[in-house]
């Protein structure tokens, strides 16, 4: 694969023989940064605890005066148009596994047999996957939009997990890795007498795990994140996504309740969250490996 | 990433039966070819032959859709809301750009000197908003900027600055959003340029010590020429990226029209005011400048490191 696979660890000393003072002052610098990206989320965190006379200080103090839980308690029985916090964290899950899965499954499987097997217009057919990466998301809004209605798909959960089972980007992340493993393997369990489906599933899934943790990092980030389709395609509150709840939420309290809309962002981060702190290595290594952004 | 080349299938065995010449292909192969072709069909040339089609038309979504010709493309030139959305998005895109991208190599930098442990700690802390759903930092962000009693307001005050309408004024909106989305990137590019700083060679770097070079002469006589292509790489997803940024500009806008950029101009005309025709032919001039930007820069960066 490219340079950039390999670990961002390196353990022999670097050239630059720096004295001690010189490393802490970098760590001290390098530390106060990270207090400043950290500031935005300390205020979301915090706020998420006040009651509304001190969230609406005037000048704003950080710390809550008090603590409560009010707020929490007020956003999860908050009705959102026919729907709750709860129900979309619950249809979340749900669009975010079941999509999870299927482009881990059409990506390996994707990968495996456009690197491996043989069938008409391979070559073109991949190229053709691989160019539909060029078209952004929005000059297919509209149309795609049609389509799901055709489909009569609107305003339910499989619109927002139709299309995406097949990604472009995973097939051809897998496609390079599969390259990665050597054909003698292949070779070797064809002669044995193993078919195409049993050497991808003994075989290739196993040795995939690397990029199979990447891709599934990616995929959760960008459906669990989704805004901009399931705003188009999803009306019914009961359908709603945790992105539109939010949006929900943030429309019906104002600045005087804001706690209100802290809580419930702070509710919705803890999945994020907990994918990024089991994976975070993995997240830096499959950022590192396809530089992706969003 | 370089594509290799597998097996071809036409170097197959010469061809003498229907049977014979289906059996050199795999049932599995072509099971999925069959289903992925069904699948973009479907989910990528109807809808991209659609908004093609779509472009040459008026719509409103009720009515039958009435053929235009090219007029929604001549009425592209002479619309003003088009032209302000392509300003913003450009402006936008370029100096969110600019200043991550600066922002990230000098972070990159930095945590290159520190030990593989420490990076990785540091790494977690700035890569944290890439993490949330883009509608929670908006949230955040517009509650931090508001005008009276707002957090950064406040910081302004207790340093003896004046009170700014961020968000408010039509000058500062864009940047607002701006420097939100730089905060929101910063760790994930500042990683892509740590993985190829690190492999930059040390050996490199030793001779050129010897040899009496400073430690920026180092940087811009080695380092940065080794990682232009993760550079460029960087620069491409970030122009595909902000160009087609969404989020903020639909829960966090400036005044009047300060702040609308193509894609909220796209949403809007296909699903605020329906009228698809027109929506559609802003989406295709979209397209074709994402691809020519893209190809721009991927031409102009290879010239710079083809040596």
């Amino acid at each position: 694969m490219t340079a950039t696979t390999t670990d961002l660890a390196r353990l022999s000393t670097p050239y630059w023989q720096r004295t001690r003072w010189q490393t802490w002052l970098l760590i001290a610098v390098l530390i106060g940064g990270g207090f400043v990206m950290l500031y935005p989320f300390a205020w979301l965190v915090l706020s998420a605890f006040k009651l509304p006379a001190d969230i609406i200080r005037i000048p704003p103090t950080l710390w809550p005066e008090e603590w409560s839980l009010e707020a929490f308690q007020v956003v999860l029985s908050h009705k959102i148009g026919g729907g709750s916090l709860t129900r979309s964290y619950i249809n979340s899950i749900f669009v975010t596994v079941v999509t999870v899965i299927a482009v881990l499954i059409t990506s390996t499987l994707g990968g495996y047999c456009f690197a491996r097997l043989r069938f008409p217009l391979r070559e073109p057919l991949f190229y053709f996957v691989l160019s539909t990466t060029m078209v952004p998301f929005l000059t297919l809004l509209i149309p795609l939009y049609i389509v799901m209605d055709r489909l009569e798909l609107l305003n339910t959960l499989w619109v927002l997990i139709v299309p995406s089972v097949f990604s472009s980007f995973g097939i051809f992340l897998c496609r390079q890795f599969v390259y990665g493993i050597p054909v003698e393997l292949y070779d070797a369990a064809k002669i044995d007498g193993a078919g195409d489906f049993t050497i991808y599933t003994r075989i290739i899934v196993g040795m995939m795990k690397p990029v199979i943790s990447v891709l599934a990092i990616f995929s959760f980030r960008a459906t669990f994140n989704d805004y901009l389709w399931p705003l188009v395609t999803i009306t019914d509150g009961g359908n709603y996504t945790l992105p539109l709840a939010l949006r929900g939420i943030g429309n019906s309290f104002g600045w005087f309740d804001y706690s209100k809309v802290m809580a419930s962002s702070l509710l919705t981060l803890i999945p994020p969250l907990i994918v990024f702190f089991i994976f975070q290595r993995n997240l830096v290594k499959g950022i590192a490996l396809t530089g992706i952004k969003g | 990433m370089a594509v290799t080349a597998g097996p071809s299938p036409t170097d197959a065995a010469p061809v003498r039966s229907p049977r014979a010449w289906l059996s050199q292909y795999s049932w599995l192969g072509m099971g999925f070819a069959f289903t992925l072709s069904l699948f973009y069909l479907v989910m990528f040339v109807i809808p991209f032959g659609t908004a093609i089609w779509l472009s040459f038309h008026n719509w409103d979504y009720i009515q039958k859709p009435v053929f235009v010709k090219t007029r929604n493309f001549a009425k592209l030139f002479g619309d003003s809301g088009f032209w302000d959305a392509l300003w913003n998005t450009v402006r936008f895109s370029s100096v969110e750009i600019f200043v991550a991208l600066s922002l990230a190599l000098l972070l990159a930098l930095a945590l290159s000197h520190l030990r593989p442990v420490y990076q990785y700690t540091l790494l977690a802390v700035y890569n944290l908003p890439v993490i949330m759903p883009g509608v929670v930092s908006v949230l955040l962000w517009k509650w931090l900027y508001r005008t009276n009693g707002g957090a950064f307001n406040a910081i302004l005050e207790t340093v003896g600055l004046p009170a700014q309408p961020f968000s408010k004024s039509p000058d500062q909106a864009l940047w607002c959003i701006t420097l939100m989305v730089v905060w929101i990137f910063l760790g994930n590019s500042s990683i892509v340029l740590l993985a190829a700083i690190n492999e930059v060679p040390d050996s490199l770097l030793e001779a050129a010590q010897l040899d009496g070079a400073s430690a920026w002469k180092r940087f811009t006589a080695v380092t940065l020429p080794l990682i232009q292509p993760a550079m460029a790489y960087q620069v491409v997803t970030s122009i595909i990226g902000t160009m087609q940024m969404f989020e903020p500009f639909q829960l966090m806008p400036g005044p009047g029209h300060s702040t609308r950029t193509l894609s909220l101009y796209t949403y809007q005309l296909g699903f605020e005011v329906l009228n698809l025709g027109y929506g559609a032919a802003v989406s295709i001039a979209m397209f074709v400048i994402l691809l020519s930007a893209t190809l721009f820069e991927l031409q102009r960066r290879r010239r710079s490191w083809d040596y």
